[in-house]
């Protein structure tokens, strides 16, 4: 019989014990509420919170490695809303997926991911001359859009009230996105810009647990942004790069940075409520249903205000059901959706959500995350649900009134 | 003006709250019962019967007995849907003022305002969707279903249904901050499990707990029945998903087998919800000017009461109806005690057992004045305090024990010679034997628990594991004991693993003490069953290599250096034979003391003889301490002697001693002349005697065979009902003209003869009701009428529809009215 030999010494308990109460993994109670509250609700496989935790309580580093639960976990931290002891799972998880053992485990495409993004700031291996020449094709094309010259998409200008950080899916294969966000900031009337020494918001070094590298991922950010002397740092809507920028920044840097952050959906709501942005609902005239991403909602807190914004864009926002601290993953959190390995496994741990999105009897959808963006439209074509899915910031650009 | 303080203030009129105002009224204190519902009782009378084939031993029932009780006393002045206005404190006592508008004076509040059940809210607890599904209720609600017998309607068609507990909602949080075990919720839905087995026996029933809180002679035992009959699963889901297809509920759970998660369908999920404050409390705590815990209890030092307030029952902390009843005589022979009442006269104590435990309950004795004899065949070297008077005598063998409270006469015989010792009262402490397989063959060098913990921590080991309930079932000692070791053991840098099957929390700080043991570093490993461990010796210690319950497929091997395995209770040696001195019956397991909670805690039948100790149950240093103020509240303020009318007529005696033989509660003895007598300080009125006397020679005034029998009109249905359960059930129902209620003692009152008069006399049928089995006061009563009822029905002309036995509980009210409507006049 093989055994595992318990030991308490060992990097990952040394890690995880090291920290305040809430996070010391030695509390579990072994409740297994934890278990119940897992998104995978379907089918064999996946994560078993409790395994998680008690593996890493006692040192089976092997074991937990081996088991292939550290990656199957959407990260989600839908079972730490009800843990007893407030053990908070997303640390576990990327801390046990950061040790050196388990290294073997990380997906190819997100290792490469991480690896250009480094070299070139840009995940997708967008190099600083291809972005300037899109950004500024688009910017001509934008003028021509709105039919002023004034109206431009700028990029690496100091001094700037805001400075908006695209996802890398912005600057590739939805290019109207980033032209949409643009409208957005045209109608705010308020300086903006891009920056081509960072041109995305993502940071894998959190799905990989390693602090270094999404230190430098946040280092890389932070500083040209405080170079240009912005007052606001503007996210496009991405879950978990929000919540490491919102959430994580300071204690990953070791300081605040010099700026505020705030996510798109949240900028234009406060714009809205000035008064300065006006919307036309019936550019949307049907009820739509929103999903919380959790990095955003869950995480960082962000419930209301994509709500709010969705409200002015549509007729009237449906909740999932359950929502909020509550809502159930889409199923591609955690690094999954960023695997082109996990089609399949994705259409698994994403029937949850389906059946929720099956539930509201609805066409429409919305979401502040362009990652679950994804995911949920994968999921309405596996599924037939027949929704179309949008984000929350496309919603207000289209029901923009100018 | 000073007014009158010889008045109590009793808040709340649950079973601390009558516990409390009886025995101060026993005492000629007039005492003010504060109410704030319409009823005494607290919510312990709203309790179902838990009853099955056999009484389970909940208490509820008493609840309604002493309410009747209370009800009755001339010293209590009950006050109904009121609570306190007003207090001022006045020199040593209080002016009080009601919501009635009534002023009263007051020496002392005895404040008993006991709990609320927990309430699920979806805020605290989304994932349970409690007010979404009908079918997710609470252990309240299913209670209330059982009393009123509406559960099998509620499930509808699902046969057979499946039905989950789950356990822990409310309690052993700190998310929630309520970090406290809630005592009962164990007990409470492993007792409607098996009501519901009863009900339903097809159900298939899942109880999902965290560490099922086994503690306590009746529990233990109900939990080993029930672990062959229900499936108990560690690990309580925490989320209630609805099937969109069948509407059933599911739960999704981590399946061992398949290691993976699985989703698990039920028909009905029973939310076993913990306890908080009453709403009352938190109200009366700023009028009274006291400050309760951040739990909003009384159970712990950082609350504070102030000066001649006294908290008891649920108000004081989480515990269950026995607990509480214990806790209410306490605070009034505190009362008593602070008002400057004295024991009416020295006590004699008798405390029979070798153990420390004996020691530490003749100490504690002497201590408050009680002159204390100690049979121990393990004198300790120790003198007494100066003005205690304490004998520590080795009995050697101990021949008999004759003679009622106040009069004991132990003969016993040391080298050869016999002697004799009186007393007014015994407390039964024998020493249980304690095993463990440390020190024996592949433990040879194991040590038990106690030896750990008395371990200096500088001369600890580093690493040890420490096997808790290894050879046993789970005792609560050894849990205390091997989190307080444990964690001394790591705070000063020693590794300590835990291998348990279970930890029990007990007590108020119970859950905190095991969230500190963790936080420590104390590593605890879980096993199914104790066959999930091996053990082997190395040069160096001990290598154990054990199936974790929570990680499946992965054998977990500890190295140490310093093995302790936990003790376990057994019946001791000497169990026996006290028990038949003492005329007293073994629990299942062979501990001293019946689990009948009519004397449970710590009374038997036989006024004067008391059990303390683990020799009947499961008892720390705090239990034990509760015990014997319990004791000492009976032995210092005993209440007066009743008069049951019931007396040997010596002419026509003819001294067969059938009744010195038979007497339940060793009440009858012989006198100076040989004959039999019924001391009445020792009887509770039975009438068993009265119903078996071969020579009719033992009169009652009130309950003689020809009165009784007289009592039930021509063509009426005879319902004879014992006083202390189905009377108490009739109490709230209006009786239909054709049935004529008699109340007797008990039900073992009755006997052929009374019942075929009663039938002679025209009565249309003989309905006989009394308690369950196993909770009769007086024991056999039970017993007693349904063999006569049987007898009954093997004469020839009696059939059951004329003459018939039901068991009542006193809190079936509802059943006991079904039992009417079914007998129709023939």
């Amino acid at each position: 019989m093989k055994t595992a030999t318990r030991n308490t010494d060992t990097d990952l308990s040394r890690l995880l014990n090291r920290l305040t109460r809430g996070d010391n993994i030695d509390e579990c109670l072994t409740c297994g509420i934890c278990n119940s509250r897992c998104t995978w609700f379907d089918g064999p496989g996946g994560p078993i919170p409790r395994q998680i935790v008690r593996m890493a309580v006692l040192g089976l580093e092997d074991a937990l490695v081996s088991s292939n639960m550290l990656w199957d976990c959407l990260v989600c931290n839908r079972c730490t809303q009800e843990c007893p002891m407030g053990i908070t799972m997303d640390l576990v998880v990327t801390r046990a997926r950061g040790m050196a053992a388990a290294d073997g485990q990380i997906p190819e495409d997100i290792k490469k991911g991480i690896k250009t993004r480094l070299e070139l700031g840009d995940v997708n291996g967008l190099t600083k001359e291809e972005f300037v020449e899109t950004v500024e094709w688009m910017s001509e094309e934008f003028s021509d859009e709105m039919e002023d010259p004034e109206a431009l998409i700028p990029h690496d200008q100091a001094g700037c009230k805001f400075l908006y950080l695209p996802n890398p899916r912005e600057l590739g294969i939805n290019l109207m996105h980033l032209t949409a966000m643009a409208k957005l900031f045209y109608a705010m009337k308020e300086t903006w810009t891009l920056s081509s020494h960072h041109t995305d918001v993502t940071n894998w070094g959190y799905f990989v647990g390693k602090d270094d590298v999404a230190k430098e991922m946040a280092r890389m950010v932070v500083e040209p942004a405080e170079a240009l002397g912005i007052e606001t740092l503007v996210l496009s809507e991405c879950g978990h790069g929000y919540h490491v920028l919102k959430c994580r920044v300071a204690r990953l840097l070791g300081r605040e940075p010099k700026f505020n952050v705030v996510s798109i959906p949240e900028l234009c709501l406060s714009y809205a409520q000035k008064g300065i942005l006006r919307f036309d609902p019936d550019v949307h005239p049907y009820e739509i249903a929103y999903h919380d991403p959790c990095n955003v909602a869950r995480k960082s807190g962000g419930y209301d205000p994509p709500r709010q914004l969705l409200d002015m864009c549509c007729h009237g926002v449906k909740e999932l059901v359950p929502n909020r601290e509550d809502g159930v993953c889409c199923g591609g959190g955690g690094g999954i959706l960023q695997d082109s390995t996990t089609t399949q496994k994705r259409m698994i741990t994403g029937k949850p959500k389906a059946d929720q999105m099956r539930a509201t009897g609805l066409k429409h959808l919305a979401t502040a995350c362009l990652s679950c963006h994804r995911q949920l439209g994968e999921l309405s074509t596996h599924f037939e649900l027949g929704m179309k899915v949008d984000t929350v910031a496309a919603l207000a650009s289209e029901s923009l009134v100018l | 003006m000073t007014p009158s303080f010889d008045n109590v203030l009793v808040l709340g009129g649950g079973v601390a709250g009558m516990a409390a105002a009886r025995t101060l009224g026993d005492r000629n204190i007039t005492v003010h019962l504060v109410e704030a519902a319409d009823q005494l009782g607290g919510h312990a009378a709203s309790w179902a019967c838990m009853a099955t084939d056999v009484c389970r031993h909940c208490g509820a029932c008493l609840a309604r007995d002493m309410a009747h009780q209370t009800a009755l006393h001339p010293k209590i002045s009950i006050h109904l849907n009121t609570t306190l206005d007003t207090l001022e404190k006045i020199g040593q006592g209080f002016d009080i003022r009601l919501t009635s508008g009534e002023t009263i004076p007051a020496a002392r509040i005895i404040l008993a305002t006991g709990f609320s059940p927990f309430a699920p809210d979806p805020s605290l607890l989304p994932g349970l969707h409690f007010t979404e599904h009908d079918k997710v209720i609470t252990t309240t609600q299913l209670n209330q279903m059982l009393k009123d017998e509406t559960l099998t309607d509620f499930l509808g068609t699902a046969t057979p249904p499946e039905i989950a507990f789950i356990q822990c909602v409310g309690s052993r949080n700190r998310r929630l901050e309520r970090d406290f075990c809630s005592q009962v919720c164990c007990k409470i839905s492993l007792r409607h499990t098996r009501k519901l087995l009863h009900i339903l026996p097809d159900a298939a029933i899942t109880l999902f707990h965290l560490d099922l809180q086994t503690i306590g002679k009746e529990t233990r035992c109900l939990a080993a029945d029930l672990s062959l009959m229900i499936e108990m699963a560690q690990g309580i889901p925490a989320e209630i998903l609805e099937d969109q297809d069948t509407g059933r509920l599911r739960l999704v759970t981590e399946d061992p087998g398949t290691r993976s998660r699985i989703a698990r369908s039920f028909d009905l999920v029973v939310l076993s919800v913990g306890m908080s404050p009453s709403p009352e409390l938190e109200k009366m705590a700023s009028r009274l000017g006291i400050t309760p815990n951040h739990w909003g209890f009384f159970n712990t030092k950082d609350a504070s009461l102030a000066d001649g307030i006294y908290a008891a029952g649920c108000a004081a902390g989480p515990k269950d109806i026995l607990g509480s009843k214990q806790e209410g005589c306490i605070a009034a022979a505190k009362v008593l005690e602070d008002m400057g009442h004295k024991p009416e006269k020295q006590t004699d104590v008798l405390v029979w057992g070798d153990g420390a435990q004996a020691v530490t309950i003749a100490r504690t004795l002497a201590k408050k004045g009680h002159r204390t004899i100690c049979f121990n065949r393990n004198i300790p070297d120790t003198k007494a305090a100066s003005g205690q008077e304490i004998t520590f005598t080795d009995p050697g063998k101990i021949l008999s024990v004759d003679g009622v409270a106040g009069h004991f006469t132990i003969r016993h015989e040391t080298d050869g010679t016999k002697k004799t010792v009186t007393c007014k009262t015994i407390i039964a402490a024998p020493e249980p034997e304690f095993t463990t397989p440390a020190g024996q063959g592949t433990f040879s060098k194991a040590i038990d628990i106690d030896a750990f913990s008395r371990i200096p921590v500088d001369q600890l080991s580093d690493t040890s594991v420490i096997l808790l309930d290894y050879t046993g079932p789970e005792y609560k000692a050894a849990s205390r004991l091997a989190l307080t070791s444990a964690m001394a053991a790591q705070n000063t840098g020693r590794q300590v693993t835990v291998v348990m099957h279970k930890m029990l929390v007990h007590g108020a700080l119970g859950q905190q003490l095991y969230d500190q043991a963790r936080k420590a570093g104390v590593k605890f490993l879980r096993v199914n069953t104790p066959g999930d461990i091996q053990i082997q010796p190395t040069k160096t210690g001990f290598s154990v290599t054990l199936d974790e319950a929570t990680l499946p497929g992965i054998p977990i091997t500890l190295l140490c250096s310093t093995l302790a395995i936990g003790v376990s209770p057994l019946p001791g040696p000497d169990f026996e034979n006290t028990a038949g001195l003492l005329k007293q019956r073994l629990d299942r397991e062979g501990f001293l003391q019946s689990a009948n909670i009519r004397h449970r805690l710590t009374q038997s039948p036989r006024r004067g003889i008391y059990f303390a100790g683990t020799c009947h149950d499961e008892v720390d240093d705090t239990d034990l301490a509760a015990e014997l103020n319990d004791i000492m509240a009976g032995i210092d303020f005993t209440g007066p002697v009743r008069d049951f009318g019931v007396e040997v007529n010596q002419k026509k005696c003819v001294q067969c001693l059938t009744c010195l033989r038979i007497c339940p509660h060793n009440a009858i003895v012989l006198n100076e002349k040989s004959r039999p007598e019924i001391v009445a300080e020792a009887c509770f009125g039975c009438h068993l005697c009265v119903a078996n006397c071969p020579a009719l020679a033992i009169a009652s005034e009130q309950f003689s065979t020809d009165q009784v029998a007289a009592l039930a009109g021509k063509g009426q249905v005879a319902v004879l009902a014992c006083q202390r359960s189905a009377a108490l059930a009739a109490g709230p129902l209006d009786l239909p003209g054709h049935i004529r209620l008699i109340s007797v003692p008990c039900a073992c009152r009755i006997n052929q003869n009374l019942v075929l008069k009663t039938l002679l006399n025209g009565a249309d049928k003989v309905i006989v009701t009394g308690c369950h089995e196993e909770n009769c006061q007086s024991m056999d009563g039970t017993a007693t009428a349904a063999a006569e009822v049987d007898r009954l029905l093997a004469i020839p002309g009696i059939t059951p529809d004329k003459v018939s036995w039901h068991s009542v509980a006193a809190n079936e009210t509802r059943t006991f009215a079904r039992i009417l409507s079914d007998a129709k006049i023939s």
